[in-house]
């Protein structure tokens, strides 16, 4: 069985190092990744997973060490609804919301 | 408190459990101190969820539509509004992945395993040549070298058995073999049995097992034979992902249609009209 998120999870949290998890927890429309699609962004950059790729995910990664910062979960609305053109390559026609917390020891 | 989910949940996934991870999203008036809070959720109802979402009265609505979202193994987002305040919480259910059998370790079974281990499929491989089922071949495969009706019906007798999470494909390097193994299984209630063989053979094949063996023919209806999604494979390879494009159809309940829908329709029109023969 290939690894879980949360065997990752575990293993960054045995290493001391803090993490944010992105998760899929609603779509309208048509969306590169399914609602429990998930990702942890990594302080560093070694980001584990995706929750769909491109500038969505961009935004997702963003949150992610903004959560980081100052601990509070938050709800993001990724917008992949733009006009098709040569500059917004990943348009999917949809949008999604996706959860973004911190797994730590307080909550 | 999270740490001891995270254990848990880990524990569970390792052991193959099914268990609802339960986070609340949103939550503003009185709820608000609750947002991130986390528990698990059992299948077993006398087991006590670990954690709490700090929702107070709340709790037993939340944990009962949970529930419900865990017996059918679904993601779901829920949403309550009280006078409270409002709160969302996100079900997340970590399912056992799916299994796939694939009876026969040849040049098919070697691609397959490769691709439904990609596509996050517990595999095991059974063949009776050991020369063929031996795990550097199937590096990400459970491999088993014995007889195929044997070993299949060991597999049945494990825990509950083959069941909904369960699929087999055949691809012995004889019909015989298939059948064998088809007989052993055909009761099960699995949710995918494909066979390989080509339209002609495989029509001929359920008619003598239904002359010879008296079994009702509408057994059959459910078995993937010829196998797999009409993508015009060619090679060993091709034959594998069109197989496997089949059984994530069947999975996610998609609209292609496959190879042996044509036999399964002939095969009903048929016994229609045998019904209705005066």
């Amino acid at each position: 069985m290939p690894a879980s998120i949360y065997h990752e999870l575990k293993k960054l949290r045995a290493a001391g190092l803090p993490a944010a998890v992105a998760t899929i927890v609603e779509v309208k429309g048509s969306v590169p990744r399914e609602v429990g699609a998930k990702m942890i962004i990594h302080p560093y950059g070694k980001h584990i997973g995706t929750v769909g790729g491109g500038c969505g995910e961009a935004e997702v990664i963003r949150a992610g060490l903004d959560v980081l910062q100052d601990g509070r979960p938050r709800n993001i609305q990724v917008d992949l609804t733009e006009e098709i053109s040569m500059q917004s390559l990943g348009v999917c026609g949809g949008t999604m919301t996706v959860f973004v917390e911190a797994w730590q020891e307080s909550s | 408190m999270s740490d001891r989910i995270l254990d848990q949940l880990v524990d569970a996934i390792e052991r193959r459990q099914t268990a609802a991870l339960l986070t609340v999203t949103a939550a503003d008036g009185d709820y608000a101190p609750c947002l991130g809070r986390r528990c698990l959720l059992w299948p077993d109802a006398e087991r006590e969820p670990a954690g709490d979402l700090g929702l107070g009265a709340l709790a037993h609505n939340v944990l009962a539509d949970a529930r419900e979202a865990l017996e059918v193994r679904e993601h779901r987002l829920l949403s309550y509004s009280r006078p409270e305040g409002t709160v969302a919480v996100f079900v997340e259910v970590q399912a056992q992945p799916p299994h796939l059998i694939i009876a026969g370790a040849g040049h098919i079974a070697a691609p397959l395993a490769a691709i439904a281990h990609t596509c996050d499929f517990q595999v095991t491989v059974l063949d009776d040549r050991p020369q063929y089922a031996r795990p550097e071949r199937f590096p990400h495969a459970r491999v088993i070298a014995g007889p195929f009706r044997e070993e299949l019906r060991a597999l049945r007798g494990q825990g509950p058995g083959l069941g909904e999470n369960d699929y087999i494909v055949l691809v012995t390097r004889g019909h015989q073999h298939d059948i064998d193994c088809l007989l052993e299984v055909l009761d099960d209630p699995l949710a995918y049995i494909g066979m390989i063989g080509s339209r002609r053979r495989v029509h001929a094949v359920f008619e003598l097992l239904e002359r010879e063996q008296g079994i009702p023919a509408a057994k059959f209806d459910r078995v993937h034979a010829p196998i797999g999604l009409d993508i015009g494979a060619r090679t060993p390879a091709e034959i594998a992902v069109c197989i496997m494009a089949e059984i994530i159809n069947v999975q996610r309940g998609g609209p292609a249609e496959s190879l042996s829908e044509q036999i399964r329709r002939a095969r009903q029109a048929r016994r229609e009209r045998a019904a209705n023969r005066p």
